[in-house]
């Protein structure tokens, strides 16, 4: 094993409720999860400060594997109901529409898990599995003629990784094509994590999202009652119909289920597809055995979400007194559990800092740790990203990253907002 | 060496599909099935990580 990679680290002077240091070099950001994992596992922070939202009592940074994995288990101790995705407590008027599966206890969240893991099964989804391919080379296709119009040039994010999952997506659950600009204007916005790139008014975040939230349920009440008059073979269809102890999803609740599925499902996927290419760019050698080599499509597709960890944190809240890996904790305490850095646990991973494409076991947390959290669209996630690469080496070979990239300053979700390259065959 | 799947802890997340295809498979009812309870010893590593990783403890194994 060798020897975690430690350059000297202030951790005084850390500040992980500043966006900007998320968007700064992410060997610092790894230098620092490797000093706090090491000495302050449980790290307290003030929450960052957004206006209109009164500003809560802080929260403890979690950031070795077996914590993260102990409070997650845990779901009676430490809750998602009062938030799981973000570090203040909720407006109830967001609370309305982004108050999903993911910010819910049992056992209302269990019988709404249930309704939908029926529509979300493998076998429910293998017609959405089956389409990924044809999304996939189409957008490809796509991107090559965009290059050839602009001189080989063309922006990743923008011409692969965001149209690929937003298609799969919006295709699955029936979204029509005019609404589908809009649906990806607003879930940049409710993920932005406040970046004044992505919200037109930086200074009212909370506005954005709450306009975000009432376009996006909007579109998806009337797509639920649409389905309700004529059903067709979509996921939207499935969920007006199934139900679960005579029980069935309001058209209020199947709204905020969409929300949920096109921010998790489109900035996830897209995170994992961007940062993946760019990872294979910065490991040339790894990238040129995973081309030669389909039957590592399984193993590398897990260690490039491990690599990337698209949502850095998940959000807990602990509901009594107790103890965990030897810290105290409160009642109404806040914790965020660091995927990102659980994922680079040398207790866990043997050389964590190292990107190898054919690791395994591999248990990292990338889509969750234990609990009945862990990500429902996993099984999506993982077919997308095998096709997508897998078509990459096929179709655009000539892939060369060609500049930086342009992080998002959010530390919720691991995004990149540009990254340039060129199809150094279309010039 | 034995799996057992317990349908009320499950929440159908396929964690065990995407490792054990072969073994395993969540059903129409989003719930997970056990293909082959039994499975052959050179099967014995995967089995073991893929109960391990059942995000909600839903599998276990006897002997």
């Amino acid at each position: 094993m060798t020897v975690e990679a430690t350059p000297p680290v202030d951790l005084d002077a850390v500040d992980l409720s500043d966006r900007d240091w998320w968007a700064g070099p992410p060997e610092r950001k790894y230098a620092t999860f490797a000093a706090l994992r090491r000495e302050r596992p449980f790290a307290f922070f003030d929450e960052p400060v957004m206006p209109m939202i009164p500003v809560g009592p802080g929260y403890w940074a979690v950031t070795r594997y077996a914590d993260v994995e102990a409070i997650s288990s845990q779901p009676p101790v430490f809750c998602s109901g009062r938030g799981a995705v973000s570090i203040a407590d909720m407006p109830a008027d967001l609370h309305e529409f982004y108050g999903s599966l993911i910010s819910m206890d049992d056992p209302r969240h269990a019988k709404i898990r249930r309704i939908v893991s029926k529509t979300f099964s493998p076998r429910m989804l293998e017609q959405t599995l089956d389409s990924v391919h044809a999304v996939v080379d189409d957008v490809l296709a796509r991107a090559r003629r965009t290059a050839q119009e602009r001189d080989g040039a063309i922006d990743v994010v923008a011409d692969i990784a965001a149209p690929i999952p937003l298609r799969v997506i919006c295709d699955m659950m029936g979204v029509p094509e005019e609404s589908r600009a809009a649906v990806l204007e607003q879930s940049n916005v409710i993920l932005s994590g406040g970046d004044p790139d992505l919200v037109e008014d930086a200074d009212d975040p909370v506005s954005a999202f709450l306009t975000a939230g009432v376009e996006l349920a909007g579109l998806m009440e009337r797509l639920a009652a649409e389905r309700l008059e004529r059903p067709r073979d979509d996921l939207t269809t499935a969920l007006v119909a199934t139900e679960v102890d005579g029980e069935r999803l309001t058209h209020q609740e199947i709204a905020s289920f969409f929300i949920l599925l096109l921010v998790a499902g489109n900035e996830t996927t897209r995170t994992a597809i961007s940062q993946g290419v760019l990872t294979l760019h910065e490991h040339p050698d790894q990238r040129a055995r995973w081309r030669a080599d389909p039957g590592l499509d399984r193993t590398a597709v897990e260690e490039i979400v491990r690599w990337v960890s698209p949502v850095t944190w998940m959000r807990r809240t602990a509901t009594r007194d107790g103890e965990v890996g030897g810290h105290r904790f409160a009642a109404g305490d806040k914790f965020l559990l660091f995927y990102a850095a659980a994922n680079r646990d040398p207790a866990v991973f043997r050389d964590p800092e190292d990107l190898d494409l054919a690791r395994e076991p591999n248990p990292h947390v990338g889509f969750g740790s234990k609990g009945p959290h862990f990500c429902l669209g996993a099984h999506l996630a993982r077919r997308e990203l095998a096709v997508t690469f897998r078509a990459l080496f096929d179709q655009l070979p000539d892939l060369q990253v060609t500049g930086e990239p342009d992080r998002l300053r959010s530390s919720f979700v691991n995004g990149l907002k540009r990254l340039p390259a060129r199809l150094t065959g279309a010039g | 060496m034995r799996i057992a799947a317990d349908r009320e802890r499950c929440v159908g997340s396929a964690a065990c599909e995407a490792l054990a295809p072969e073994l395993f498979c969540v059903g129409d009812d989003g719930v997970v099935r056990v293909l082959r309870p039994e499975p052959g010893r050179a099967e014995e590593d995967v089995v073991r990580d893929t109960v391990d990783q059942c995000p909600t403890g839903a599998l276990s194994l006897t002997d």
